[in-house]
């Protein structure tokens, strides 16, 4: 752009404490906003509340992760957050129609979950074929497919929640690995101890959500394969330059269009991961913009809409980063609408600082 | 050239314009009473807040930028200009003064969101597309500080004459007159023609593509979007020319905003929040490159019409307007389509 004068910071190097705390500056924030709102928050700082706060996460951390790896080939994926909605309206559709057809609960669920990803990966190959085949810029290719993503949830569902699902979802989906009952010493794995009546529920212990022993396994899972494979190292290359990965005998083609896949499954299974904790099929709003926050969080963590940089654990501290101020100011007592400018505010200092100290990350 | 590469040549310049035409045939032969006067007033009518956000949007696109903010800009701007028409009405000002004061404070404030938009691109080289998501989100959370997240309902009726008026009022037999309806006896017809917004859009729309067309603005911006650096080697002060552009493009959603206030009467800060993916679509149906360098404001509001008839069109037959999105998204990617495969044909000209 411009003027170059204002990269004034290349070349030299930075000491290493500014190197350190520039390069993890977002991970540093969320520190930060931890202990303060550990000191304003009411009940902020306690187990429930930082389980419920990462509960609440797991979808906008999926989410994330797929935007992690389209934003560093250099795209972007605007179709994600309704491919969530497409994909928890079709699971539960299939699911209501085949139970109410005398399936058993387990198959109905099973065929539902797979409905689901099979919507959320039609749209993730026609994005991927579209960039990739057909060279349309991303951004248009998953608007495009975004709206009919849109069109596709509301015929189904017809703008209302799909309800009248089979039970046990939530059961599954809100579930935690270890119930204590302090009182009695009562324990027990993934449902209330037999001994404890329905009224008694508030006085149990939960410990370990279900749902977060899924966003670890993939997590886990998601940042082995950017790490560590050579798909990793494909996407980080066809993201620093399309056309020496090319050169380079890396079938660049077929890359994208798996990355475009697996954005849109990871959406799709987001999309499942809503309907089990809610037990009803949510379509996605218009104003929700989820697509816009995890592509949000994945620029805090550091990497750059021009494809190239970026980090699976980086993105979960950026998404974390956002929850905690919601969930903070919320129990802080400010009024919800400040949170929209908190954090816009915020994310313009990420970049900010991202531009000044280019070499920092 | 052989005759048949012509006839291509001749479709894929003006694709859209067959599109708007086959849209046009199609709803007037199906969807009853859309062919008509009113259909077509109804259509312009409905367009007027989208086409002034398309045109904000084809400024910051042909940059090689982009604007999400527009759309809650758009709100936010609905919503101070609802608050302090009303709040001025009730301090006793007389409507006329309390709304031309509402307007003028609302597009002073609408800079704001522009000029912080144009310096974070332009001077700290913060990407388009983060600095407008965080500035939108600002907008958005102090709208919703001013509503209280409900909406400014508290308008004078002045705005609603102003924003459901019509330019031109005829009395068949008896001449007619403008902006405000004739005095006649009970039961005489009068004819409306062009509602006063369309006209006011009009207006607007016309001196920002005369800006981007034919005056050296226009060029500087051209030439930005087509190379940033030959601009700057050439001698044009990019920066400075980049915050005038998100500061027009602030100016225009704006005015949007308050076009909708007027014929809404309500200031409602997600005014505007489908309307910032719909004013892209526009621009990019209308043949502009998200790279920069390609497009013109007339284009994009044929986008627009696209768009416009098309959900008018669904309206009056009654169809889902979930149809709607399937459509945008598959004539989105339809645009690009064509884009791709007959490069110099639609860029030509450009």
């Amino acid at each position: 752009m411009g003027d170059r004068a204002l990269g004034m910071n290349r070349g030299k190097a930075p000491a290493p404490v500014v190197s350190v705390l520039g390069r993890n500056w977002a991970f540093f924030f969320l520190l930060l906003t931890l202990v303060v709102f550990s000191l304003t928050g009411k009940n902020f700082f306690a187990l429930n509340n930082f389980q419920n706060i990462v509960h609440l996460a797991t979808t906008s951390l999926l989410l994330a992760c797929a935007e992690t790896f389209v934003i560093i080939t250099g795209g972007i994926d605007l179709s994600v957050g309704f491919v969530l909605g497409l994909s928890a309206v079709s699971a539960s559709s299939t699911m209501q129609v085949l139970y109410a057809a005398h399936w058993s609960a387990a198959a109905s669920i099973l065929a539902g979950i797979g409905v689901g990803l099979a919507s959320s990966l039609a749209c993730g190959l026609a994005a991927g074929v579209l960039v990739s085949r057909y060279r349309v810029p991303p951004f248009i290719a998953t608007l495009g497919t975004q709206g009919i993503a849109i069109g596709v949830t509301y015929h189904i569902c017809g703008g209302f929640p799909v309800w009248y699902l089979p039970p046990g979802l939530t059961d599954i989906g809100n579930a935690y690995l270890l119930y204590i009952h302090p009182a009695s010493g009562a324990w027990s794995f993934f449902s209330r101890p037999a001994g404890v009546a329905a009224n008694q529920v508030k006085e149990l212990v939960r410990v370990f959500p279900v749902s977060f022993f899924l966003i670890i396994v993939f997590l886990l899972l998601l940042w082995h394969l950017l790490k560590n494979t050579r798909f990793g190292q494909h996407t980080y290359a066809i993201g620093g330059s399309l056309d020496a990965s090319v050169r380079a005998g890396i079938n660049t083609r077929r890359h994208l269009i798996s990355i475009y896949v697996l954005s849109a499954l990871l959406a799709g299974i987001a999309g499942i991961v809503d309907l089990f904790q809610t037990g009803t099929g949510n379509f996605t709003t218009f104003g929700a913009q989820l697509e816009l926050f995890a592509i949000a969080a994945v620029i805090i963590g550091g990497a750059s809409l021009m494809g190239g940089k970026g980090r699976v654990l980086a993105s979960v501290v950026g998404v974390l980063l956002l929850k905690v101020l919601e969930n903070g100011l919320n129990l802080s007592g400010v009024e919800p609408f400040y949170r929209y400018i908190a954090v816009g505010l915020i994310l313009i200092v990420a970049v900010v600082i991202d531009q000044l100290f280019p070499d920092l990350f | 050239m052989t005759r048949r590469a012509g006839l291509t040549s001749f479709i894929g310049q003006r694709w859209s314009v067959a599109f708007l035409l086959i849209e046009l045939v199609f709803f007037s032969s199906l969807a009853g009473g859309f062919f008509s006067l009113n259909g077509a007033q109804i259509v312009l009518f409905y367009s007027t807040t989208l086409a002034l956000l398309a045109t904000a949007e084809t400024m910051v696109i042909v940059t090689g930028g982009i604007d999400l903010s527009v759309g809650f800009v758009m709100g936010f701007a609905s919503v101070v200009s609802a608050k302090l028409a009303g709040a001025l009405t009730d301090r006793g000002l007389p409507p006329d003064m309390a709304l031309l004061f509402a307007i003028l404070v609302t597009l002073a404030i609408g800079l704001t969101p522009g000029l912080v938009n144009g310096l974070l691109v332009a001077r700290l080289k913060v990407p388009p597309f983060l600095a407008t998501f965080s500035v939108q989100g600002i907008t958005y959370g102090i709208s919703l500080l001013l509503t209280k997240g409900s909406a400014a309902v508290n308008v004078p009726n002045l705005a609603n004459v102003i924003g459901n008026g019509y330019f031109i009022y005829v009395v068949p037999g008896q001449g007619g007159s403008f902006f405000s309806a004739p005095r006649v006896a009970r039961g005489t017809t009068v004819i409306d023609l062009i509602p006063t917004m369309v006209v006011v859009t009009v207006v607007f729309v016309a001196v920002a593509a005369f800006l981007l067309k034919r005056t050296k603005f226009g060029r500087h911006t051209y030439a930005i979007g087509g190379n940033i650096d030959a601009a700057v080697r050439a001698g044009i002060n990019a920066s400075r020319h980049l915050v005038v552009i998100y500061v027009l493009s602030s100016f225009l959603a704006t005015l949007s905003g308050i076009i909708y206030m007027m014929e809404y009467v309500t200031g409602k800060s997600d005014a505007g929040s489908s309307f910032m993916l719909d004013s892209i679509v526009a621009v990019v149906i209308g043949g502009a490159s998200l790279f920069g360098g390609v497009g013109t404001v007339w284009r994009s509001i044929l986008g627009v019409l696209i768009l416009s008839v098309l959900e008018m069109g669904l309206k009056i037959m009654g169809v889902q307007t979930f149809d709607k999105y399937i459509a945008v998204g598959v004539i989105l990617i339809f645009a690009v389509l064509i884009d791709q495969f007959f490069p110099e044909l639609i860029h030509k000209e450009d």
